[in-house]
């Protein structure tokens, strides 16, 4: 456990001495939610804004930190430091948790301030139960996103082979995991296929819980899988991350 | 006592072999070096030893231990120097050596992290980040982390490759040393003149050793070119490198008062390992 705390706390003093890459991991998900606010603007009236606003939210979240730790953990390999550290007896597991730790963090603070903007900026007004409740479903989305991403690296050899797992899995999350439309619309298969992203269990419990009358007690379920498909990730990438070549 | 031994050892990356049938034995306590051109199986043989690449096939042991099987035993007693810097960038010196350093829990990291920076060098740009330090800086930086837990075998994958050579010499100086407190280094290089500061050599060529031995017994299997001026002649020989060849060789010529001037000049090292290699090519 000390050595994956030792990780985690390299990753977060890297992070916080990468000051361009930390502002541009906090500033990005902002100037985004603006331009959705801006776009949510030319809507007509009526328009129901938080359907979408806090879910978009969620995505960004979502995204960048599956990108970022994905590239990251790729550069680790390209520059020799994962080679080192299994040499120098860091372990799969330890590795991959400070990885979690240390990017908890800041997908922490990202998921703090996306939200917080969102509900400014878009004048939502929850009780503190409800906000509670999207904070958790954003953070455990914001950790299964780092796991994707690190389950991800494993398969790259380099940077660029990040990229075309974007379009594989980001993307369609965005039609098919109910942000855009209603699941219950799309054809039986394609909404079947959208149970894989974990977009989609995040969103079920974001769109019962901003609803007047929403309750977690009916979609407590997605929080469980949310967390299970952490797990599930964290399980495969620790066994597909080469240690021997 | 063997620090390094091969049998066999061999690795294919599909129908390329990059080792072909790799037999090495080093004693503890010497440097050892691996000499070969680019593209020799260099790096392919080192992360073998380490524990990072599956062979193939044949067998490694170092300090006695699988390297694969044995693993989590063995890396608490090897260091490993990559040929790239393998360091985190936006880090310091410091932060870099003590995080490598951190794997191995030793109680009075603080200590070793100060020691080792003063012995490549580095105390007074230990708080600098590493982008911000020259190509040499990087390498000492890296060998630190290789260095830090006190390793009792250290694997340098070139070491001294694009050092200048007060660096080179430096770092040679640091090798010796740690040889002599009881340490085994491996060494790749494909300098020759380094070679020669080597206990051992093995030459590989292809992925395969093409000659194994000292530096010095390498160099008697080349050939020494003798020219002696006697009466106002020059006669010029080519003999073997041996002591007693070139005793036979001048034995001839005595104390003679004629002989007004003796030269001779052995085939370096380079043009020894380039001879073995064309034999080796020849089959």
């Amino acid at each position: 456990m000390r050595r994956t705390f030792t990780v985690a706390r390299r990753v977060v003093r890297q992070l916080l001495h990468n000051r361009r890459f930390l502002a541009l991991s906090i500033v990005a998900p902002l100037v985004i939610v603006y331009f959705l606010k801006l776009f949510f603007d030319t809507m007509p009236a009526g328009f129901d804004v938080a359907r979408y606003a806090v879910p978009v939210a969620a995505f960004l979240v979502h995204f960048l930190a599956f990108l970022l730790c994905a590239i990251v953990l790729v550069q680790e390999r390209t520059a020799g430091t994962m080679e080192r550290m299994f040499i120098n007896g860091f372990r799969r597991a330890e590795i991959i948790g400070g990885y979690v730790l240390g990017y908890l963090s800041l997908a922490t603070f990202q998921a703090v301030v996306a939200l917080a903007e969102v509900l400014w900026l878009f004048e939502l007004d929850y009780d503190s139960g409800t906000l509670t409740t999207l904070f958790v479903v954003v953070w455990l989305l914001a950790i299964a996103s780092v796991m994707l991403g690190i389950f991800i690296s494993t398969f790259a050899r380099h940077e660029g082979q990040v990229f075309p797992f974007v379009p594989l899995i980001i993307v369609p999350s965005v039609f098919l995991s109910g942000l855009l439309v209603d699941v219950d619309l799309l054809p039986t298969w394609a909404e079947r296929l959208g149970h894989v992203f974990p977009l989609f269990y995040a969103n079920n419990v974001i769109q019962e819980v901003i609803l007047p009358n929403g309750t977690l007690v009916d979609v407590w379920g997605n929080l469980v899988v949310l967390a299970g498909y952490s797990v599930a990730l964290l399980l495969l990438a620790s066994r597909t991350l080469p240690e021997v070549e | 006592m063997e620090a390094i031994k091969t049998g066999g050892l061999t690795r294919r990356y599909g129908k390329l072999e990059a080792l072909r049938g790799v037999d090495l034995t080093v004693s503890e306590g010497s440097v050892y070096g691996l000499v070969g051109p680019n593209g020799a199986g260099k790096t392919t043989l080192i992360r073998a030893l380490v524990g990072t690449l599956r062979p193939s096939d044949g067998e490694v042991r170092v300090l006695g231990l699988n390297p694969l099987k044995d693993r989590a035993k063995l890396r608490r007693r090897i260091g490993y120097m990559p040929q790239s810097p393998a360091l985190y960038e936006d880090l310091s010196a410091r932060d870099n050596v003590e995080f490598f350093g951190a794997a191995h829990r030793p109680p009075d990291l603080r200590e070793k992290v100060d020691e080792v920076l003063e012995l490549v060098d580095l105390t007074d740009r230990a708080r600098d980040p590493v982008h911000k330090l020259s190509g040499g800086m990087k390498r000492r930086v890296s060998l630190a982390c290789a260095l830090v837990h006190r390793p009792e075998v250290m694997f340098l994958d070139e070491p001294t490759a694009a050092v200048d050579p007060q660096l080179r010499s430096r770092l040679w100086k640091t090798f010796r040393q740690l040889a002599s407190g009881g340490a085994t280094l491996f060494v790749s290089t494909h300098l020759m003149d380094e070679a020669l500061l080597c206990d051992g050599i093995s030459i590989l060529r292809k992925g395969r050793i093409v000659a194994a031995d000292s530096p010095h017994n390498i160099l008697e299997k080349g050939k020494t070119r003798l020219a002696v001026s006697r009466n106002g002649n020059s006669e010029e020989q080519i003999v073997g490198s041996r002591p007693e060849d070139l005793a036979a060789a001048l034995q001839p010529y005595g104390l003679e008062p004629g002989v007004k001037g003796v030269e001779i000049r052995p085939d370096s090292l380079e043009t020894v390992i380039l001879s073995l290699v064309e034999r080796e090519d020849a089959g």
